[in-house]
């Protein structure tokens, strides 16, 4: 008896160990993403709501067995080092997806290094059309954040209803900055005709000094001004352009895209934010319209330990989630699977559900728009009333 | 044609943006007439500054008064550094090549800035501006110059004034003039040359440190901005003349102007003029505008 | 009579060999290692032979990379054109730059190599339509290697390790063109230039024309440095000439040592791998590459590659 059932067992063990082995190899997740200086202030919590997710599901058994693992590094928001970055977390850690980058530089560059590697690539905040224009899309690379069009043409709406005809613009000199200032600019003259662009500023992404040009817009007299300066830029933006009265002389018909409006921005500003300007922001902890998301907000408080939590960590966990719903519907691993699984496909996002659409691998992706107050509850500036403004008629 | 009192901001804003950099240059500027040396670390002394301050103020709150207790806290604690550095690590490297001397300045770079991130992390940080000083704005020739701008504006002549008294008048600034021309001399003659020039890198970071406090509540603190001034600083020495003192002043007072208005008259290329303004100042003459000519 | 063993063709033979290893993050970064090679070498023509410091040799680099980039990507042109056209367009702007700077000495030469060299940043960095601007250039296109997938023992690679043996082949080339020049009555009058530049010019030599020479050289050769960077990169982007990749290929070559010919490459080689080691166990990689860079300068002021020599001649003394 004995003597049979040892090699039996021995020959199962042997069988056994190969696949146990199989399912511990975690499937690996790279993520480059802006972790220092001003674009930090997005970049950080975005790769804190990734990991959150990643432990979510790990606790719940991880996807087709197996664990999930983020390997996250920072891309300093320059495309060249993003680029250096993807392509080491491809060819050393041995990446089977990419999620990640921040900048509209960002991400057309590692873009491509996802299309030569035949890595599955999902865009969670770029937003810069360019990414999935029809002579750039390739089967590789998704979007889950708004894009250029759609953020453009939602902020020419609110600026159609204000009564000024003067209005100015000012923006970073890179894709994004041109591409949804080019947006705005053209819904707007369609929705409102007699609306003049007085004038236009292009800081270089990074500028410290806007002095000079504060005062340039400020001679054209605008009577509005449409901002696309984000992250940590717009706060230093924001300081020195109050300290000029832009903000006074406007009367605060002022709209900063680029998420202006964020808990992040108002709460690090504190008293020195201009609030009365209209802004957006991805997320709102405050937004609470459906349970999902007063779950999702309670549990993102928790893991990052902040009573006001970041309205950025949505779309790493937004990223993610995308990802791993395909992983499950294509029951693969595959690049290939994978993207084709990505097609069409409709996730619940903490803000309600979403589509990446079949065409331009873009997401239905809105933002939430409104005018900043000073809410008692709160020791910093809200968006009231706050509205989500879904893209889908934004979407050519 | 632009409207008056358009050109009088924007030759304002010139003016603070030229006064920060004269405070920064002139750290550099003194290094370099007495020790000749650039000194790649000086703007990472100035980004320390910053740091500092903004520790500072986290501690000791916005009160009345606070802002400048943390700015010269800072200012004291860098060229505190700065004095440190020089009599352990640089002294030793008096004799050695040229390149040696830069090379261990970029180092320094490296290790300080890297510390920087070490004891405050990646994020931006945010300083407010001194309450007496904030939200507060002169309306002249219908242009709006905030009271802070306005104190860096009179603040950097002052300095100036008081730098250039102290160098024309004193014992000491006889002597720093006296190790710029000739260490040896002046050692035979007596005077306690090491001693001096540990002062005079104590003296320059305190300037360093003192324009990154200064300049915290209306830029960003943050990694990079130190390798951003320190090529700032390199083309208003250059401009003014190595080693001049006035010279740095008035070479700072046009790169502001010019940053100021370049974006008038070609917006793509402000940054491109000011480096064509270097280049073309050390084809010409490269002793700068008020440096002595090379021998 | 010793001979002295073929380190240089033993060399080849291994970096030739980096392929059959089959991992891609090795050839990645033997292909890394070849193109800072190649820069550092032809910086040092300046610093180490000539004895002039440049703090803005990356103009060159970026230049050669722009070049071959735009005419592969925009006009199609093919590798075998792009490539030496990095070369003579960024030995072209040397000539132009090289002329202004030769006249100036020390300090003053440095900032202005520095001027030139963020002039030409700022146009890579704003003139959007040709150079893509702050986008850069991702997606350069690899030069067309399906013969080299004809070829016996070569089938099995992808086109990445097909480019790198190209890079091999070049780089092996220009290093071998360079260490011609080193050698040559040109190389040592540079050295002669190096040690005393009066001396030189009281025996006749026109020593701003051997300087030029000597700056058009570096600058053409970064120049092809940067052409193949370029394309191994998988794109061009305009920090290639902002002021600290200078100093990086600067440090290079003075760890390497400035004083033997494969000093920088050395250089090149240890810094790359020093990076790799170091980063996977802290973000603090500048905090130990100043240290290390102190440590050096107070040490081994002829670095790695110094000590080594002065290592193997007291050992040769001692035996």
């Amino acid at each position: 008896m004995h003597r049979r059932t040892v090699p039996i067992l021995a020959v199962a063990l042997a069988l056994l160990i190969p696949l146990g082995a199989e399912a511990q190899k975690p499937i690996k997740v790279g993520m480059p993403m802006p972790l220092s200086g001003p674009p930090a202030l997005f970049g950080d919590p975005a790769s804190k709501g990734a990991q959150m997710f990643v432990e979510e599901i790990n606790a719940k058994g991880g996807v087709l067995g197996r664990k999930l693992e983020l390997i996250v590094r920072d891309s300093k928001a320059d495309a060249n080092e993003a680029v250096r970055q993807a392509r080491e977390l491809i060819l050393k850690d041995n990446v089977d997806f990419l999620v990640g980058t921040l900048t509209s530089a960002e991400g057309p560059a590692v873009s491509v290094v996802a299309k030569e590697n035949k890595i599955v690539f999902i865009a969670p905040i770029p937003k810069t059309d360019q990414l999935t224009a029809p002579d750039k899309l390739h089967p590789y690379v998704f979007r889950v954040a708004a894009n250029t069009t759609m953020e453009g043409r939602s902020a020419a709406e609110i600026v159609a209803k204000w009564p000024v005809t003067r209005v100015a613009t000012i923006s970073f000199d890179y894709a994004y900055g041109q591409d949804v200032t080019k947006s705005f600019v053209e819904h707007l003259k369609k929705l409102k005709p007699g609306v003049e662009i007085v004038d236009q500023q292009w800081p270089k992404l990074g500028e410290q000094d806007y002095n000079p040009f504060i005062n340039a817009q400020m001679a054209k007299k605008p009577e509005a001004i449409f901002s696309s300066i984000w992250g940590g830029f717009f706060v230093t933006y924001s300081k020195q352009a109050k300290a000029l009265g832009v903000f006074d002389a406007v009367k605060y018909n002022f709209i900063g895209v680029g998420e202006a409006a964020t808990p992040e921005t108002t709460k690090s500003m504190g008293k020195d934010y201009p609030v009365g300007i209209w802004g957006n922001s991805y997320d709102a902890f405050y937004w609470g319209e459906t349970q999902a998301h007063k779950d999702y907000t309670a549990r993102l408080s928790k893991y990052l330990k902040d009573e006001y939590p970041s309205s950025w960590a949505i779309q790493g966990y937004t990223g993610m989630q995308f990802l791993v719903e395909a992983i499950k519907k294509a029951n693969s691993t595959d690049s290939d699977k994978v993207s084709k699984a990505l097609l069409g496909l409709t996730v619940e996002t903490p803000i309600g559900p979403q589509t990446i659409r079949e065409k331009d691998h873009q997401a239905n992706r809105g933002q939430l728009y409104g005018k900043t107050v000073m809410d008692p509850k709160y020791p910093f500036a809200i968006m009231k009333p706050v509205l989500y403004v879904d893209p889908t008629k934004f979407m050519d | 044609m632009p409207d008056p009192s358009f050109i009088f901001a924007q030759s304002v804003s010139g003016l603070t943006a030229a006064m920060f950099l004269f405070l920064i240059a002139s750290g550099l500027s003194l290094i370099f007439g007495v020790l000749r040396v650039l000194n790649f670390a000086h703007g990472t002394f100035y980004m320390l500054g910053a740091y500092t301050a903004f520790q500072l103020a986290q501690w000791i709150g916005n009160g009345t008064g606070r802002f400048w207790l943390a700015a010269l806290g800072a200012a004291a604690a860098v060229a505190i550094l700065g004095g440190l550095v020089e009599r352990f690590l640089f002294r030793h490297l008096y004799g050695a090549e040229e390149l040696y001397q830069l090379l261990f300045t970029y180092a320094l770079v490296l290790v300080l800035s890297d510390a920087a991130k070490m004891i405050w992390g990646t994020q931006q940080k945010s300083v407010s501006a001194p309450p007496e000083l904030a939200g507060k704005a002169l309306s002249l020739f219908g242009a709006i110059i905030p009271y802070y701008n306005l104190f860096i504006i009179l603040l950097g002549p002052t300095i100036a004034l008081t730098f250039w008294l102290t160098l024309q008048r004193t014992r000491v600034g006889r002597f720093i003039r006296a190790a710029a021309l000739d260490r040896e001399t002046l050692g035979a003659l007596g005077v306690n040359v090491d001693a001096l020039y540990t002062w005079v890198f104590v003296l320059a970071s305190f300037l360093g440190g003192l324009g990154g406090a200064l300049i915290s509540p209306m830029r960003a603190t943050t990694p990079g901005m130190d390798t951003e001034i320190i090529v700032e600083a390199f083309v208003v020495v250059v401009i003014g003349g190595l080693g001049s003192f006035w010279g740095t002043f008035f070479g700072a007072l046009i790169y502001g102007q010019v940053l100021s208005f370049g974006i008038l008259f070609f917006p793509r290329f402000s940054i491109f003029a000011v480096f064509a303004l270097m280049a073309a100042v050390l084809m010409v003459r490269p002793w700068g505008l008020l440096g002595r000519p090379l021998k | 009579m010793t001979r002295r063993p073929p380190w240089e063709a033993l060399l080849l033979a291994a970096a030739l060999a980096v392929p059959a290893l089959g991992s891609r993050f090795y050839t990645f970064l033997a292909n890394d290692v070849l193109i800072w090679a190649l820069f550092a070498t032809s910086l040092n023509l300046l610093v180490g032979y000539t004895g002039l410091v440049s703090f803005g040799h990356a103009a060159y680099f970026g230049i050669g990379a722009y070049t071959t980039g735009i005419l592969m990507k925009k006009l199609g042109v093919p590798f075998l054109l792009a490539f030496p056209a990095a070369g003579v367009l960024a030995g072209a702007a040397a000539l132009l730059f090289g002329f202004f700077c030769v006249r100036l000495t020390r300090i003053y030469f440095a900032m202005l190599t520095l001027a030139f060299a963020q002039i030409v940043w700022a146009i890579c960095f704003k003139w959007n339509e040709v150079t893509g601007g702050e986008q850069g250039m991702p997606e350069i296109p690899y030069p067309s290697l399906d013969w080299m997938g004809r070829l016996p023992l070569l089938g099995e690679l992808r086109t990445s390790d097909h480019f790198y043996l190209v890079s091999v082949v070049l780089v092996a080339a220009c290093l071998g063109l360079l260490r011609r020049v080193v050698g040559s009555p040109f190389g040592r009058m540079l050295t002669t230039i190096r040690e005393n530049a009066e001396r030189a010019e009281f025996i006749g030599v026109n020593v701003r024309r051997y300087e030029l020479a000597a700056f058009v050289l570096a600058g053409a050769f970064a120049g092809l440095a940067g052409g193949l960077f370029g394309i191994f990169n998988r794109g061009v982007f305009p920090d290639f000439a902002y002021w600290t990749k200078s100093s990086e290929v600067l440090i290079m070559t003075l760890l390497g040592g400035m004083g033997v010919f494969y000093g920088p490459a050395l250089g090149a080689l240890v810094l790359i791998l020093l990076n790799q080691q170091i980063v996977s166990y802290t973000e603090y990689w500048p905090f130990v590459l100043g240290t290390i860079l102190i440590v050096l300068l107070f040490v081994f002021p002829g670095g790695l590659a110094g000590a080594a020599s002065t290592a193997v001649r007291r050992l040769r003394r001692a035996t």
